[in-house]
């Protein structure tokens, strides 16, 4: 996948409102492999509808979004599931990890699936993101800044064209937010990938091209 | 998949699932035990006698107390059997030819000797339904009733401490057969059984044997049927009973009955078959439900492995292998079960037809089968499209 179009798009929640001012809904937005963009939003903007639209878990929207060409209403069960494994990369807000597996099974249920990442390269980047002793603790147990690093070494144990990164450092310090950056912009240039950051005030620090406000 | 397991085993109810394993295997049981019973029992009401068609009757005169002393004559006429033959119920009408010469046959079995006076008796071979064996030289193969077995080994080898004897074995027994006709012309024989019959009521030898048997010991006889077996179209036609009464025949079969029990064990066997399977279509959504159930209860989890790239198929795969091993846990033990519940009724019946041979367990397993392979298809699908809904929002 080489681009994303949002084309005209709004969400049917706002239909009939007369007061939307955005670079992004009701206008044309590509976003293209290889660049780095930043979604910022207000609450109640429709971040998280975006979000899902574009990994394919709602379709209550106005207009068009493509992936490529192909318009993403036509994609089947099957066609999402090659995206979400091999071309798009999702860090949720809500993290949707498993409580009850460890932070290291959390991670390795993607890894599993995919075979993208060996275990050393994994316990790097526990190492690097300082939560190495919390490996074998259940989730469950963790603060949400700590699930907030496995969640992001999760969506980073697959390939993909673009990563969408749902207000990742929200709970992070400058220092761990600074090292999310780090090798996210690493694997991303690796792969040719784009990234798309969302944020609602506390952003990751990357070197963004293009910002747009929703 | 271990850890897709890990995940999706939560909220699994062993109370359900138990709940839904005893139910199915109770509903499969009935259902195997239904058709086991149905094809073991059968053959013992002579549903389908493995000798004589299912549409023969066989006709005598009766014997009053004072015919016989009057000469009353006891066999039908020429123009008797053209009366029968031209009866709208009647097909066909075969003679029973006795031997018209003295027949005596012995054996020696552990080391005791046995004899008997005898008679025999043949129809046309179109009224026997199998093949009798090639005729050989010196050797006579002969159908005895099965109720002699019986008689044999519940009346007379018990009491005289002989060994009981199974139709296989008695197969075995040759006979030695001495024929005395006229003028004393004698024949020595062997003689072979290669049948039972449980309509035919007499000792029967082919008919080409006693033709030229009759020829040979007794040229000079003129064989008079005492009895006549007739091909009906349908043996519980009041036709036959009125004209049987009315020409003081006896009916000396027991077809009519043989076929009223059949028909009535069919019915049974059929009403429980239909209450098994509906305690299996109702095990069956027990099972669903509690899937559903657990998928509910587990639908955060679902979506969030649909959502990091997770297909529906292989999400469901563990709960599908669940429900299979289910299915086949009920199956072979629903097997176990009936193998050894057949095996207490047949000893049973055993007791009541010593004769009975076993029906085939083919058909009980292939329906025990087939419940697998539609329960299973079913729940495979629904989970399927349970975990298909889970996929938007």
């Amino acid at each position: 996948m080489n681009k994303i179009t949002i084309n005209h798009t709004l969400p049917r929640v706002f239909a009939g409102r007369t007061d939307i001012s955005s670079d992004t809904w009701l206008r044309e937005v590509v976003l293209e492999r290889g660049h780095i963009y930043l979604i910022e939003a207000a609450s109640g903007t429709g971040k998280s509808s975006l979000c899902s639209y574009l990994i394919g878990f709602r379709d209550d929207y106005e207009g068009q979004i493509l992936f490529d060409d192909r318009d993403i209403r036509t994609l089947n069960q099957m066609a999402w599931t090659a995206i979400r494994q091999r071309s798009l990369s999702y860090m949720f807000q809500e993290l949707r990890l498993f409580p009850e597996l460890t932070a290291w099974e959390n991670v390795q249920v993607k890894n599993q699936l995919t075979g993208h990442k060996s275990a050393a390269e994994i316990e790097a980047w526990f190492e690097r993101l300082g939560i190495a002793d919390r490996r074998t603790t259940r989730l469950s147990r963790m603060s949400f800044g700590q699930q907030q690093r496995v969640a992001f070494m999760r969506s980073l144990c697959q390939p993909f064209d673009f990563i969408l990164a749902d207000e990742p450092v929200s709970h992070l310090d400058k220092e761990n937010s600074a090292i999310m950056g780090e090798l996210l912009l690493d694997e991303a240039h690796r792969q040719g990938a784009g990234i798309i950051v969302t944020s609602i005030g506390h952003h990751m620090d990357l070197p963004y091209e293009t910002t747009f406000r929703l | 998949m271990n850890l897709i397991w890990k995940l999706l085993r939560r909220h699994i109810s062993a109370g359900q699932l138990a709940g839904f394993f005893l139910a199915n295997m109770l509903g499969m049981l009935t259902v195997l035990l239904s058709v086991q019973f149905y094809e073991d029992i059968l053959p013992a009401f002579g549903g389908e006698d493995s000798f004589i068609k299912n549409t023969y009757i066989i006709l005598s005169k009766q014997i009053a107390a004072g015919s016989s002393l009057r000469g009353e004559a006891q066999t039908f006429t020429d123009a008797d059997i053209a009366d029968i033959a031209g009866q709208r119920f009647a097909r066909s009408v075969g003679r029973f030819t006795a031997s018209q010469y003295q027949v005596y046959a012995s054996l020696s079995m552990g080391g005791s000797q046995m004899g008997t006076s005898m008679f025999f008796e043949s129809v046309p071979d179109d009224f026997v339904d199998v093949e009798w064996p090639p005729l050989r030289e010196g050797e006579v193969p002969i159908i005895l009733p099965r109720s002699y077995l019986a008689l044999y080994n519940f009346g007379f080898a018990q009491s005289q401490s002989l060994p009981k004897l199974s139709e296989g074995v008695v197969s075995m027994i040759q006979l030695d057969l001495r024929l005395r006709g006229e003028g004393g012309a004698e024949r020595q024989l062997k003689g072979r059984v290669v049948g039972f019959s449980t309509r035919l009521n007499t000792v029967l030898v082919p008919a080409s044997f006693m033709q030229t048997s009759n020829e040979e010991l007794a040229p000079s006889a003129e064989p008079q049927p005492t009895r006549v077996i007739i091909d009906v179209n349908n043996p519980a036609d009041d036709a036959i009973a009125t004209f049987v009464q009315e020409h003081g025949y006896e009916l000396e079969d027991n077809s009519l009955e043989a076929g009223r029990t059949t028909y009535f064990l069919k019915i049974v066997a059929g009403i429980v078959m239909a209450v098994g399977l509906l305690i299996s279509v109702l095990s069956f959504y027990i099972l669903m439900l509690s899937i559903f159930l657990l998928v509910q209860k587990n639908s955060d989890k679902l979506q969030n492995l649909l959502l990091i790239g997770y297909s529906p198929a292989r999400v469901s795969l563990p709960y599908q292998l669940l429900t299979i091993s289910l299915n086949v846990l009920v199956l072979l033990l629903a097997i176990a079960l009936l193998l050894w519940v057949r095996h207490l009724y047949l000893e049973r019946l055993w007791q009541i037809f010593p004769a009975m041979s076993e029906g085939p367990l083919t058909p009980s397993l292939l329906v025990g089968f087939g419940i697998f392979i539609v329960v299973s298809f079913f729940n495979i699908i629904a989970i399927r499209r349970k975990i298909n809904c889970l996929t938007r929002a």
